[in-house]
């Protein structure tokens, strides 16, 4: 199966902090991909350089063998970064909002109109495309974001912390949009807090901890590594990363 | 002195510092210490030694006389003060309303709310009386000590207007909110604040605006006045008096200022703290629709989805509308001067109106590009877009510039047919400004909240200084190249180009600013 992503001895200090230490992993295409760990870990700073936001002190990234740092705009326009906080601005209408966005891509109008209205139809939104974010719920604003995110069709989507904050509907809703998007051939990477989730969608799952990598494969894998044969995601990820390690 | 926990002089002391702490941030740009020691010490020194002093040795053995003159003098200053003080508690009035989120806090203390009502309205009193008071104690205080106690009533009258322009600032804003809504009140209650602050300098203007023929200068209306029979009415001499300490006019003013302060709190005491909630709820509520209604045509390109963008995100920022409309208040004295000299064939006065206008676009269009560049609400969004940042640029940089050629278009105009030449300086030394000031915030760019827009926009004095001086030597070419003197006008045209490409960085170096400033 080809890689979606690779990541090759990727490392990022902040000031002498070390943020991400010598990382390396690779992302099946299609598949889904959680990407966990304590607070602090280096999991919002891997995606954030996977999107291009920030420039690795050494490493290298490859999206669909795109180099990310070569030739950020190509491998751009193929990624879509959804982060924990809405990328939205207030005083658009969810409309304009995925105007903008589909204009930034460069998405022709007469692809980027018709999609705009299945995704705010298909998230709930159609009937308040006329209003301003600025009154928007959390799990609205966060549908909004997620539906900027999908405007160009990514290949693949990245996604920090999408369910936080959102309630039991509105989750599932996010839930049902992620594994569609896979089942239509999409990658998707994510980092959550919420275990169950990872538990229950991810096809494979990696756990960092201070910069590192210290345990990636399938749920069945993890379990076999920890040597607990039928323990729960929580379990793995506690005997992985150690009880102080994640209550960082 | 301790005020006792929960006691009106304990909750007006919290609201006194927090104001306080608001206006230094505001005039700090950061740096408090500095601004503490500005307002706190130094401003009053200055004002001590180079006005207060002078005049107490000038005015040591003579009365004020109270005559006519003096008297509408008096009247007309006083009038002027409650009309700048009105457009500070009017827009007081409207952040009590929104922009404070404590109000749940407060009420659901064992507090009274009448009280935590009053305190509150006080300290829109005592700030916008801290203002006036502030610059004019050092002035008065040593007159009233040689020779003059009774001049510190002016002091006392001061607060008086400004427990008056409290009182009207709070009706006003509570009446917009019943007739127009919590929302609306926002926007209009700041577009009226800067309105009513200007009303006073487009007053002053009158004479450019309606031309010499139709109105004489302000000091000669004054004189005229003071000879009619209706201004020699001996009522119209207690302002003077109360200002001089005069016991009975003096009371007059207490009583006006307490009176009408304490009428505003009565009728709107039962209301406030509904509308209060109800204005906190109204940010939450999703029922603001755009006019167009769910019909949007979608961009076809990076720049044209980014332009509109920023002029929708414009169009709809009252705060940023109130802002620019204060300055282009400013620009309506400078067009008619323009048009009527261009008129009348004045060549003088026409390139010095021509260097005005281009000084005043180089603001304005520089206030939007702070806004349409460094307070950028999502520029994660736009780092992890496949456009070219040069493209979000030039796009942003059209969207800081076409509202400011829209409102120069009808100067400009007619301009063309009355006298081309000075059209052209104007239009050139305009757009070149523009440029300027645009490129100056990509160049200089910090990120802030469009928010701080209130506040200082600009990174650091020294930009400020060189947007400004770079903004005089472009007027004053723009002055010479009305004026027909091209080569001249080469000198200041090539020292402005000189420092603009000083001033330049590399989109490295932009990044790494960036990055040091996050």
């Amino acid at each position: 199966m080809t890689d979606a992503l690779t990541i090759r001895g990727l490392s990022k200090t902040f000031g002498g902090k070390v943020a991400v230490d010598n990382l390396s992993l690779s992302v099946r295409a299609g598949e889904l991909y959680a990407l966990l760990g304590p607070n602090g870990a280096g999991k919002t700073t891997t995606l954030r350089m996977v999107a291009g936001l920030l420039k690795p002190n050494s490493g290298d990234i490859e999206v669909f063998g795109r180099n990310v740092l070569a030739d950020p705009a190509a491998a751009k326009q193929i990624i879509a970064w959804a982060p924990d906080e809405p990328m939205l601005y207030d005083r658009l209408t969810p409309l304009e909002y995925l105007d903008f966005v589909a204009g930034l891509w460069g998405v022709d109008p007469k692809v980027s109109a018709p999609r705009a209205e299945e995704l705010l139809r298909w998230l709930g939104l159609w009937d308040n495309r006329a209003e301003r974010c600025e009154g928007f719920s959390r799990g609205m604003k966060q549908k909004t974001a997620l539906a900027g995110a999908l405007i160009h069709d990514p290949q693949l989507l990245i996604l920090d912390e999408p369910l936080t904050g959102l309630d039991a509907a509105v989750a599932r809703q996010v839930k049902d949009l992620l594994q569609e998007r896979v089942k239509g051939g999409a990658t998707v990477i994510l980092t959550t807090h919420i275990l169950e989730v990872a538990e229950r969608m991810a096809d494979r799952i990696g756990i960092i901890q201070n910069g590192r990598l210290v345990a990636d494969g399938t749920l069945d894998e993890l379990r076999a590594r920890s040597g607990e044969g039928r323990a729960t995601l929580e379990d793995v990820f506690l005997d992985l990363v150690g009880a102080e390690g994640a209550a960082a | 002195m301790i005020a006792a926990p929960g006691s009106a002089l304990w909750l007006l002391r919290h609201e006194l510092r927090l104001s306080w702490r608001g206006m230094l941030q505001k005039r700090s740009r950061g740096r408090g210490k500095f601004a503490r020691i500005w307002l706190t010490i130094a401003l009053p020194l200055i004002l001590l030694v180079t006005a207060g002093l002078p005049i107490a040795l000038g005015v040591r053995h003579r009365q004020v006389p109270i005559i006519p003159v003096a008297n509408l003098i008096a009247a007309a200053a006083l009038i002027m003060l409650f009309t700048l003080m009105l457009s500070q508690t009017l827009a007081a009035a409207v952040d009590a309303l929104y922009e404070r989120a404590d109000f749940d806090l407060l009420f659901s203390s064992p507090l009274a709310p009448r009280k935590v009502l009053i305190v509150r309205f006080l300290a829109v009193a005592v700030g916008a009386f801290s203002i006036f008071g502030m610059v004019l104690t050092p002035i008065i205080l040593p007159s009233a000590i040689w020779g003059h106690p009774g001049w510190l009533a002016a002091i006392v009258v001061l607060f008086c207007i400004a427990l008056a322009a409290s009182g009207v600032g709070l009706l006003l804003a509570a009446g917009l909110f019943r007739l127009i809504g919590p929302r609306r009140t926002r926007t209009v209650g700041q577009v009226l604040a800067a309105v009513i602050g200007a009303a006073f300098f487009l007053i002053a203007q009158a004479r450019n605006i309606l031309g010499g023929t139709k109105t004489a200068s302000v000091a000669a209306v004054v004189m005229q006045f003071s000879r009619e029979p209706r201004f020699q009415s001996p009522a119209l001499s207690w302002p003077l008096r109360a200002l001089l300490g005069e016991p009975l006019p003096l009371l007059a003013a207490i009583g006006i200022g307490g009176g009408v302060f304490l009428i505003a709190n009565q009728l709107l005491g039962a209301h406030f703290a509904a509308d209060a909630a109800a204005a906190a709820g109204a940010g939450a509520s999703p029922a603001r629709r755009t006019k167009a209604g769910g019909r949007v045509r979608f961009a076809a390109s990076p720049f044209s989805a980014t332009l509109a963008k920023e002029l929708r995100l414009i169009l709809r920022d009252p705060a940023l509308i109130a802002q620019v409309l204060l300055r282009v208040l400013y620009m309506i004295p400078l067009g008619f001067i323009l048009l009527r000299q261009a008129g009348q064939g004045h060549s003088l006065v026409l390139p010095g109106s021509a260097a005005a206008l281009s000084l005043v676009a180089s603001q304005v269009s520089g206030s939007l590009a702070w806004i349409t560049i460094s307070a950028e609400d999502a520029p994660d969004l736009l780092s992890c877009a496949p456009t070219p940042t040069r493209t979000i640029r030039q796009a942003k940089i059209a969207a800081a510039i076409l509202p400011v050629a829209a409102m120069l278009v009808p100067v400009l105009l007619p301009l063309y047919v009355l006298a081309p030449m000075v059209a052209l300086a104007a239009t050139l030394g305009c757009a070149a400004s523009m440029t300027m000031a645009s490129l100056l915030n990509v160049w200089w760019q910090r990120p802030g909240k469009r928010s701080d827009m209130r506040r200082a926009r600009s990174p650091s004095w020294f930009v400020t200084l060189a947007e400004v001086l770079l903004g005089l030597l472009i007027a004053a070419a723009t002055a010479l190249l009305a004026a027909g003197l091209f080569g001249w006008a080469l000198i200041p045209a090539a020292l402005a180009l000189a420092g603009v490409l000083m001033l330049s960085r590399t989109d490295a170096q932009i990044a790494q600013a960036l990055r040091a400033a996050s």
